[in-house]
């Protein structure tokens, strides 16, 4: 029979690739006995902590299991797991990750004392009221009216920008920055990009400088792997 | 079959109970049948906007106690034959006593035997807030044209948008001082409408009799040519289908006495 827990050199280290058809009794035997195997091979040169990359195949692991799988590792002293990676991910974790790469157009009044939580990047079509809370995860492109509180990046990324013209807004957050905007005087307009600059501080900007604002931004390429 | 409508702000002495009053009797002088329901429990007025106080035997929470038939606790404006009714709010207990379907199934009973059931909201968005939603078809939503009214409806028109009535609600814009929105101090009826994005139902001017007549339980609609009569008149007629114009913002700001002066001179 053939093992199901097999051992690979790669460039970045070690990787051991777990049969993706075989059961999870042998999987768990196969590991032991592979990591005895090394164990004992260690054991005679100079001991040093190993840790190996688990590759699991077209095999969705759920949580039970990898812990299952890390207390294994715990028995050795000298190896640990980095990371398990696999082919698959989970229904809800893809729908996440649609949630957050995608631009979301959003059309809607948001009323005194409503809070609006979305996830990913916003093209904002509708108005925020004073009072209302518009709370985005992504980036904030607007063309709508905002005359309450708007928010990019949370709860904490500074990364994220607002675009377009908020001067009705009472607040602009981006990431853990805000500012009051009755206390500050900003021209503004549709081109208006406000970002968090290198010394952590809200600024404004043009659209025309966004490459120089955020290269990152402007380089940004699409699909789920790479976004 | 009956409709019952909300009367509601959010924010507190806009005029929500006036409005109540005014409406319920308005609806009345057209031939309507009205049952008002008082639900400011605890701190009960619409009785005495109306001038019925002394004739209060049970409330509101005995008849969901199940302490009084409803029959028995509906008080009958005499001036409107059988046309005019309330229930009114209970004193001595809170707005906890009631929840929202005893409401509702206080409201199914009313709705075979009258036209129009308004509901008398107390202000705030607690319990008391809920209960009073939860038997109606409709909301009237009372602001005035200041600031923290509107932003006070924004809210309730937000929370309505969570519990949906089965038709849009309405807005009447209240307490208007003619001078102040026709010189742009206040916000005036087309930036609050456009602002809430609620359906207008009507406007109501400021009046010194609106205080004189609630103060003797004679709600102000019965005076023919007082203008906010003519506001919550205007209204009741539109509830029951019929189209009426807007009335019109005049300045009717009153010379002060140094513009007299002045003018008396130029005239000498």
């Amino acid at each position: 029979m053939q093992d199901a827990a097999v051992l690979k050199g790669t460039k970045d280290g070690y990787e051991i690739i777990l049969d993706e058809n075989a059961n999870l009794k042998d999987i768990f035997s196969s590991l032991r006995k592979l990591l005895d195997n090394l164990k004992t091979q260690t054991a005679s040169t100079n001991p040093q902590t190993i840790a190996f990359d688990i590759y699991t195949g077209m095999r969705l692991w759920p949580a039970d299991d990898r812990s299952e799988l890390e207390k294994i590792f715990s028995d050795y002293s000298y190896f640990s797991v980095h990371k398990i990676t696999s082919d698959v991910i989970t229904k809800e974790e893809s729908n996440r990750i649609i949630e957050q790469s995608s631009v979301h157009i959003v059309d809607k009044v948001i009323r005194n004392g409503q809070e609006e939580h979305i996830q990913g990047d916003v093209l904002f079509l509708g108005t925020v009221h004073e009072g209302g809370k518009l709370f985005v995860g992504g980036n904030i492109f607007v063309l709508g009216n905002v005359e309450g509180i708007i928010q990019a990046g949370a709860p904490d990324l500074e990364d994220k920008m607002i675009i377009g013209d908020v001067h009705n807004a009472q607040q602009v957050r981006i990431g853990e920055q805000f500012e009051i905007l009755a206390d500050s005087k900003h021209e503004m307009n549709s081109g208006t990009v406000i970002y968090v600059n290198d010394l952590h501080v809200l600024d404004y900007g043009k659209v025309e400088d966004l490459k120089q604002i955020n290269p990152k931004f402007y380089n940004q390429i699409g699909g789920v792997i790479n976004g | 079959m009956g409709k019952a409508y909300v009367i509601t702000s959010g924010k507190g002495g806009v005029g929500k109970t006036t409005s109540s009053a005014n409406i319920g009797t308005a609806l009345a002088m057209l031939g309507k049948k009205v049952c008002l329901l008082d639900l400011d429990i605890g701190l009960r007025n619409l009785d005495v906007v109306l001038g019925l106080d002394n004739r209060i035997m049970y409330d509101i929470v005995d008849v969901a106690a199940g302490r009084a038939k409803l029959s028995q606790a509906l008080v009958k404006d005499k001036r409107f034959d059988d046309l005019l009714y309330l229930l009114p709010a209970a004193q001595n207990t809170d707005k906890t006593a009631l929840n929202e379907d005893q409401v509702r199934e206080i409201v199914d009973e009313l709705k075979p035997d009258f036209d129009f059931i308004l509901i008398d909201c107390p202000a705030g968005i607690e319990q008391g807030f809920m209960n009073a939603i939860a038997g109606a078809d409709s909301a009237i939503i009372v602001t005035t044209p200041e600031i923290s009214a509107v932003r006070d409806a924004d809210r309730v028109v937000g929370l309505l948008e969570q519990h949906p009535l089965q038709e849009q609600p309405h807005l009447i814009i209240n307490r208007i001082r003619q001078h102040m929105m026709k010189d742009g101090s206040v916000m005036d009826v087309d930036e609050i409408t456009h602002h809430l994005g609620v359906e207008l139902l009507g406007i109501v001017f400021d009046d010194d009799a609106v205080i004189t007549t609630s103060n003797n339980g004679e709600p102000v609609v019965l005076q023919a040519e007082n203008p906010a009569g003519q506001g919550y008149r205007d209204i009741a007629r539109r509830l029951v289908g019929e189209s009426v114009p807007l009335m019109e913002i005049k300045d009717e700001q009153q010379p002060s006495f140094w513009q007299k002066v002045t003018h008396w001179f130029r005239k000498g």
